[in-house]
């Protein structure tokens, strides 16, 4: 019998498995959904693929057969594993968990990393809020202590660089621009089905790369016949006030009463007009709002009284609160996503082309980014034993004006979070910008002196000190398959993955710092060559044995330099380095290579569908390693146990497996720390300098290894009505290679070592529910949910600690012998009898004499999602609602805003029912809740004056709970019904959706802003300064097919 | 393939060594508040806005832990390289022994930074990456140490040859200039553990002055900067280039310049909107406009790095001669020597100097030459903070009184780096035990008084 499995809508299932009922007999469809299968007449069919329900067909006496299955979200059938393997469920014996390329398209998110938050069990996904920026990607914990925690994207079988190239400045919250990862360059459109590789034993065969688990992207298969499918959509945002600061609008600028010639005024003094009075001027040079009380009979010169252009030039304006404050800053960001997808075929060959458009404008005035991406692929039967294909994607993407992050005067968030004048109007600065087009700031130096004391004009920073960027991406692949034996397939492939990319950026003359132009060119490219030869063969008719041999080339270039001018520009506006006032430096440049060698084998023993034996091994040698340590083996072995197949007569019981497996992976070392080297710094005077490098390299170096255990159980019920898949994991990863922090007594920060060991252990759980379901309207219920428990079980010899980040304020991130991976140490209260203890001199709470103190952690408890799913007839809702639970961040927003006056907190009334920040003789002042040194409560009454409330607190008070539960996704979707359709040529179909993401943040627990927010991807986590307030979207999307 | 093709592996001994020199005079000339504050805790200047640093908070901006790592790693680190290549780079046998004598007196200079700051510190153990936490030594011990590696350093020189020639950019070469340098500082040393021990102090001043030291002003460690980055004076960077209001004048300062119409003052600051000079009280937020800045002579690219002077060394020798050292002169001549070296350095005329001298306030008071002494020093020391902060805690003049706000006592000491409470515990702990407490008020064994 032969036959093609399609779906509702006609399009080829691709490699659907087709089972003659009652028997063992099973084949599996290809790639265009065709089949062929031997079967006694009037057998029944059973037809069952990823992302469908299962099918049965009574062939009867027809020698050709088709089958139509029907979209379901539950739980998979065919699993796409390492090197492109496909499994049947059966044969799966590890979490391997597939969300389709439907659900991570359809909210037409320009990042389709962010849409697998809270749909996959066990995978942490943390987004930033800027344009475009990175996203964090941690399956089942942070492994390494410093080197690359992020999971590998697989294209195809093909490793996809997502690398990040943000500075170590950046990470650490110093200020830089976040350029996002390269991941982002994956077009949704074209992604068939995501799947997550979550344990050794399944991304064993990726080798080191693969050892932070693998999110395996298996793009868009070419059907038979033609098929054109058009996406247009328009998002607009808006800005959650929830995640963004509220001010207090009581007190204006200022830091005390110390201005005027005597330092003992509210006001500066100065006869502004001429009129030989004495005019009172605000302290527009500061950054703070613990100045003089509004008073709108008082009349003062702000800081547009010296601009000629302004109408308040040379006027006195009554002291007031701003009737625009920096809310009003955000502008509506609109983006447009416009794509089309064209894919064919026949019996010789297919094809499918894309191309996606996406423009997107940013909250912040002058931020848009336009990505371009192409897709190109097809296929060729030379032979019906020889197939070749290509596909060849080019990115293009154009950033201009991304956010400045970290504490930086380019992230204008430090600016309205930390140090603001709450008198001050966003809109007049706007006024004035366009007026003058030069840096007209609220934070003059003095009357006399009209420059950016600290902070340029927002405007002025957004439109002058910008950045522009642009990445070029090749990605292709080529193969060829023969297969000489139905039960044979030799694959050769070569890959390449290579970008260009130029970050420019700009600080103009008459801004706060010197003016300058930095340039960044880096070019990666990662090339692959693999050859792997798969078979299949059902030995007996009960055994099954599948076997893999196969060898990898990989070859991995970096290449970048970045130059930057020197002591400022000569003519404004002009940003080349040949502008540059005094003579730059030499560039700066790196060059890093790496090549791995691969070998691999594995085999697979099915018994009746019923038990699978699996096993692995590979063999790396890597050139980042001693040439005497560079080779290291990983083997991994599993067993799975399809249960229910022992019990067909418990008909509630659909489904039911346990697996288990363990398996090692290796990880070699980063690039260039084996052998030393200097480094040179500029010459002085024609006399060459050099230093010592902060980090000594070890030419003893040998691969880390993780173990690491699993086992789970899968069962589905009630006709695959409810079913669940639960996993329970512990790895261990050893011998980490890592620049241990040592004593800088030794002369060095760091020496790359060996050393120490963590462990992660955790439960993941995923289940499926279809509550309801009949033809018209159907309910499904997905909902993940995973733990992870993560411990530094052992440092460097006789080290407790390492330092991964030396963050402001005094706060680092650390992994502490016997503690979870990035603890945030900092100074901490000092407590009597569970209480806070309060200076009795100062009124203020007495520091711990140490900033070591552990005054948080940054991983949360669980995390988890539900998303819902209802269908009636042509029309369907889904919302998700995701959650993160437990971890700590700091907030140095928090902590400098709180001192310097801009929230409400800060003005609130004191214990005397009186203005707190009235001075103490006044009633006024604050007694911080807590105990004296002997326990006795704290009557100290002290002024609420800067700092107070805010930096001169211990930082342990500015760590929050990141706690949170968002509605992430709701999504309405309408299907024109067919009828209708089919009438309006040449349409097959057209649907019809509204998006809205980020809708609500359900709960969180740190004021006036995201917890979710973040400065980068990477393993500095747990830190906030400047952060970015979050945007809802909503989206309008219509889909068309021809 | 494992090869850095970017970063050299190998480089001249002549360069770590220009490097360290110029990393060293950085960190003592810088204004930085991430690194050097002494100016704030000797009450020269003083902050604006941020008073934080003025009020000794040492933690928040791990003031503490910048200062030893730029020492240990950024100055002590690249000497010894330079050391250990020196005899491979260089033949002839006199300048190799030169080269070699000069990198050890740098490198001794250096230690007497960190062990007058921190107290007991890793020296044994320290730079040797095979000891990565290293255990501490009494610091009276290591003091003793680098007197006696002093003294076989200044054996070692040998005038009449070559040193490091222009690589060298404080005498560019000069081994004669070098001696005296060696002589003046160990005349430093010995006068910093006067109180503790004086007749190895006596042994040693009188030893130093025998064998040469600085008579003038031409004789001064200076380190002359270029006008761009990264070789620009430290204070162009933090208070020129980054466009900052940070710091004014400090009234306690000002306010005792003024009291005898010093005439450094208008060396020192700019005059304030009114004409005068003012300073702002120590930890008080102030205004900067109202107040007197730092002179924009100071604040140039290429102002130089000053690193010892002739002005020190003759108050050192001073107060050797009123302690009954043989050092040539009276205490009397040497104080007016080195308050006139001073006044002329900063731009004065002797006749000022004289003037000046001759006020009832500022001649020499042999009954209490501690106070003569130690205001002198507090003034001549101006711009070289850490240097006024060792002398103010050894000779306890001028009375300071602590700023307003403080979150501490005034510091007598550097509480050991976080890092170090962090990476080194058990080691930091012993040190911490041995010297009374890792406090800012736990004095040193040299800080008697």
């Amino acid at each position: 019998v032969s036959g093609r499995v399609t779906d509702a809508q006609g399009k080829a299932v691709p490699f659907a498995s087709v089972t003659v009922k009652g028997t063992s007999v099973g084949v599996a469809a290809d790639e265009n959904g065709n089949f062929t299968i031997e079967a006694a007449p009037n057998s029944t069919l059973v037809f069952s693929a990823a992302g469908y329900q299962a099918a049965e067909v009574n062939i009867k006496n027809q020698s050709t057969v088709s089958a139509s299955l029907s979209a379901q979200s539950s739980l998979n059938e065919v699993v796409v594993t390492a090197l492109g393997i496909r499994r049947t469920r059966n044969q799966t014996p590890y979490a391997a968990q597939q969300v389709t390329g439907e659900e991570v398209s359809k909210t037409r998110n320009a990042n389709f990393v962010q849409n697998l938050s809270g749909k996959v069990a066990g995978l942490d996904i943390r987004q930033t809020n800027t344009m475009g920026g990175s996203t964090n990607v941690i399956i089942r914990g942070t492994k390494s202590i410093t080197g690359n925690n992020q999971a590998l994207f697989v294209v195809d079988g093909v490793p996809y660089s997502n690398s990040n190239t943000n500075t170590a400045n950046q990470r650490t919250g110093r200020g830089g621009y976040d350029y996002g990862n390269a991941a982002a360059d994956i077009n949704p459109d074209d992604i068939e089905s995501v799947t997550v590789l979550k344990g050794a034993a399944a991304s064993a065969l990726y080798g080191s790369q693969g050892s932070n688990g693998v999110i395996l992207i298996t793009t868009k298969k070419n059907a038979r016949g033609l098929g054109i499918t058009v996406n247009s959509g328009v998002t607009v945002g808006k800005v959650d006030k929830s995640t963004f600061a509220t001010y207090q609008k009581q007190y204006g600028a200022g830091y005390g009463k110390f201005y005027g010639p005597d330092e003992d005024k509210w006001f500066n003094e100065a006869d502004v007009n001429g009129d030989g009075v004495v005019d009172l001027v605000a302290p527009f040079h500061e950054d703070a709002s613990y100045g003089a009380k509004f008073d709108p009979n008082l009349m003062v010169y702000q800081w547009d009284a010296f601009d000629p252009t302004s109408p308040y030039f040379g006027k006195a304006r009554p002291w007031v609160a701003a009737a625009n404050d920096p809310t009003t800053f955000f502008q509506t960001p609109v983006s447009s996503n416009q794509s089309v997808f064209i894919d064919g075929g026949s019996d010789r060959g297919s094809f499918k082309l894309g191309y996606t458009r996406n423009d997107d404008k940013g909250i912040l005035p002058n931020s848009k980014i336009s990505k371009n991406l192409l897709n190109f692929g097809g296929t060729y039967n030379i032979t019906p034993k020889l197939t070749a294909g290509a596909t060849i994607n080019f990115t293009n993407i154009n950033g201009l004006g991304r956010y400045g992050t970290g504490y930086d005067d380019k992230n204008l968030m430090t600016n309205f979070r930390q140090w603001w004048e709450v008198n001050v109007d966003v809109q007049e600065q706007k006024d004035a910008y366009f007026r003058n087009r030069d840096n007209t700031t609220w934070n003059w130096k003095s009357a006399n002196r009209l420059i950016a004391n600290f902070w340029d004009n927002p405007y002025f920073s957004r439109y002058e000190n910008y950045e522009s960027d642009s990445r070029n991406r090749y990605f292709g692949v080529a193969n060829l398959n023969f297969k000489p034996v139905e039960w044979l397939n030799i694959m050769g492939r070569a890959s390449h993955d290579g970008y260009n990319e130029l970050q420019e950026e700009r600080q103009a003359v008459g801004s706060v710092t010197t003016s300058s132009y930095s340039r960044f060119n880096n070019a990666f490219s990662e090339t692959n060559f693999d050859l792997i030869a798969n078979m299949d063969k059902n030995i007996t008719t009960d055994i099954n044995f599948k076997a893999l041999l196969g060898g990898t080339l990989n070859k991995r270039h970096n290449e970048s330099i970045r130059a930057v001018t020197n002591g400022g520009l000569i003519v404004p506006r002009v940003y080349a380095l040949s502008n540059s006032l005094n003579t730059p430096n030499a560039p700066v440049e790196f060059d890093g290579r790496r090549e791995v060698h691969s070998l691999y084998a594995g085999a697979t023993f099915t018994w009746r569908e019923m038990i699978t034996l699996d096993g692995t091994i590979r063999r790396d040698q890597s050139s980042t390693l001693p040439k005497d340590n560079n080779t290291y083996y990983y083997p991994s072995v599993s067993a799975g146990f399809t249960f229910s197949k022992l019990l067909p007569s418990a008909t509630w019981l659909s489904y039911g497996k346990l697996r288990a497996n363990y398996a090692r992976v290796g990880n070699d070392a980063p690039v260039y720390s084996v052998y030393d080297s200097y480094v040179g710094i500029a010459p002085f005077g024609g006399n060459p300098q050099g230093s010592v490098a902060g980090t000594k390299n070890n030419p003893n170096l040998m691969p880390e290894l993780t173990g690491s255990f699993e086992a789970g159980v899968e069962m589905a019920f009630l006709k695959n009505r409810i079913g669940f898949d639960m996993s329970y994991y512990r790895s261990k990863t050893d011998d980490l290679i890592t620049p241990v922090i040592l004593s800088t007594a030794t002369g060095y920060n760091s020496k790359f070592l060996n050393a120490g060991s963590i462990e992660n252990k955790g439960i993941e759980v995923s289940v499926n529910g279809t509550p309801v379901k009949t033809s018209d309207f159907s309910w499904n219920i997905n909902v993940n949910w995973s733990k992870n428990r993560n411990k530094v079980l052992e440092l460097f010899e006789g080290a407790e600690n390492l330092v991964l980040a030396d963050f402001q304020a005094g706060v680092t991130l650390n992994a502490s012998l016997g503690q979870p991976y990035g603890t945030i140490r900092g100074s901490n209260y000092v407590y009597k009898n569970g209480e806070k203890v309060v200076s009795q001199t100062s009124g203020r709470y007495v520091l711990s004499p140490t900033s070591n103190e552990v005054i948080g952690n940054a991983n949360p408890d669980w995390v988890g999602g539900i998303n819902n799913s209802f269908r009636y007839k042509n029309l369907s809702l889904s919302f998700l609602v995701d959650t993160k639970q437990g971890g700590d961040i700091f907030s140095l927003d928090m902590y400098y805003g709180m001192g310097t006056g801009l929230y409400p907190e800060t003005v609130a009334l004191n214990d005397l029912g009186n203005p707190s920040r009235n001075t103490i003789a006044e009633g006024g002042g604050i007694i911080l809740p807590g105990v004296d040194a002997d326990g006795k409560p704290n009557a100290k009454r002290r002024s609420n004056s800067e700092g107070t409330l805010g930096y001169r607190q211990p930082t342990a008070g500015f760590v929050y709970d990141a706690s949170y539960i968002k509605l992430r996704e709701a999504i309405i979707s309408y299907s024109l019904p067919k009828s209708l359709v089919s009438k309006l040529n040449p349409f097959k179909g057209i649907d019809l959706s509204l998006i809205g993401r980020n809708l609500w943040i359900i709960d969180k627990h740190i004021p006036y802003a995201d917890p979710e927010e973040t400065i980068s991807s990477g393993n500095l986590q747990g830190y906030q300064s400047g952060a970015y307030p979050t945007t809802r979207t909503f989206t309008f999307n219509a889909k068309f097919r021809f | 393939l494992n090869v850095d093709p970017k970063n050299p592996a190998i480089l001249p001994s002549s360069a770590f060594f220009t490097n360290a020199q110029r990393s060293l005079s950085n960190t003592l000339t810088s204004s930085n508040v991430n690194l050097n504050i002494f100016r704030l805790i000797v009450q020269h200047w003083q902050e604006t806005q941020y008073p934080e640093e003025s009020q000794y908070d040492l933690a928040t901006r791990e003031i503490n832990d910048n200062t030893w790592n730029a020492l240990y790693r950024d100055v002590i680190r690249d000497l010894r390289e330079a050391k250990a290549l020196i005899p491979g780079d260089v033949k002839d046998a006199d300048v190799q022994k030169n080269r070699l004598a000069v990198t050890e007196v740098m490198e001794v200079y250096t230690w007497y930074y960190l062990v007058t700051t921190y107290g007991n510190i890793p020296y044994s153990e320290a730079l040797d990456i095979e000891k990565p936490f290293p255990k501490y030594d009494d610091a009276k011990t290591i003091y003793n140490d680098l007197l006696t590696r002093l003294d076989a350093a200044i054996g070692n020189i040998k005038t009449g040859a070559g040193g490091f020639g222009s690589a060298d950019l404080i005498y560019n070469g000069d081994m004669t200039k070098w001696k005296k340098f060696a002589n003046s500082f160990k005349v430093k040393m010995a006068m910093t553990i006067a109180d503790d021990d004086a007749a190895k102090a006596k042994t040693l001043v009188e030893a130093a002055v025998a064998s040469g030291v600085f008579t003038s002003n031409a004789d001064n460690a200076t380190l002359v900067y270029q006008n761009v980055q990264p070789n620009t004076n430290p204070i162009w960077v933090d208070l020129v280039n980054s466009g900052r209001d940070d710091f004014v004048a400090a009234s306690t300062f000002i306010d005792s310049l003024l009291a005898h119409n010093d005439p450094r003052i208008d060396n020192f600051f700019t005059a304030d909107p009114t004409g005068g000079y003012s300073g702002a009280e120590p930890g008080v937020q102030s205004a900067y406009e109202p107040n007197s800045h730092v002179n924009p002579n100071i604040t140039k690219p290429e102002f130089p790095g000053l690193l010892l002077d002739y002005a020190e060394t003759e108050l050192f020798l001073a107060e050797a001669a009123q302690r009954g050292f043989n050092v040539g002169g009276t205490a009397v001549s040497h104080y007016n020597a080195g308050v006139t070296a001073s006044i002329e350095y900063w731009g004065g005329t002797a006749a000022e100097a004289a003037a000046y001298l001759a006020q009832p306030g500022v001649a020499y008071n042999p009954a209490n030459w501690k106070k003569s002494i130690g205001v002198q020093k507090w003034i001549a020391l101006y711009n070289r903070g850490w240097d006024a902060w060792i002398e103010w805690r050894r000779l306890d003049y001028p009375q300071l009184e602590p700023a307003h706000d403080a979150l501490s006592d005034m510091p007598v000491r550097f509480p050991y780096p976080v890092n170090e409470q962090n990476v080194n515990r058990v080691n930091f702990e012993a040190a911490a035990e041995a010297i009374g407490g890792d406090d800012v008020a736990t004095k040193l064994w040299w800080d008697k008084f």
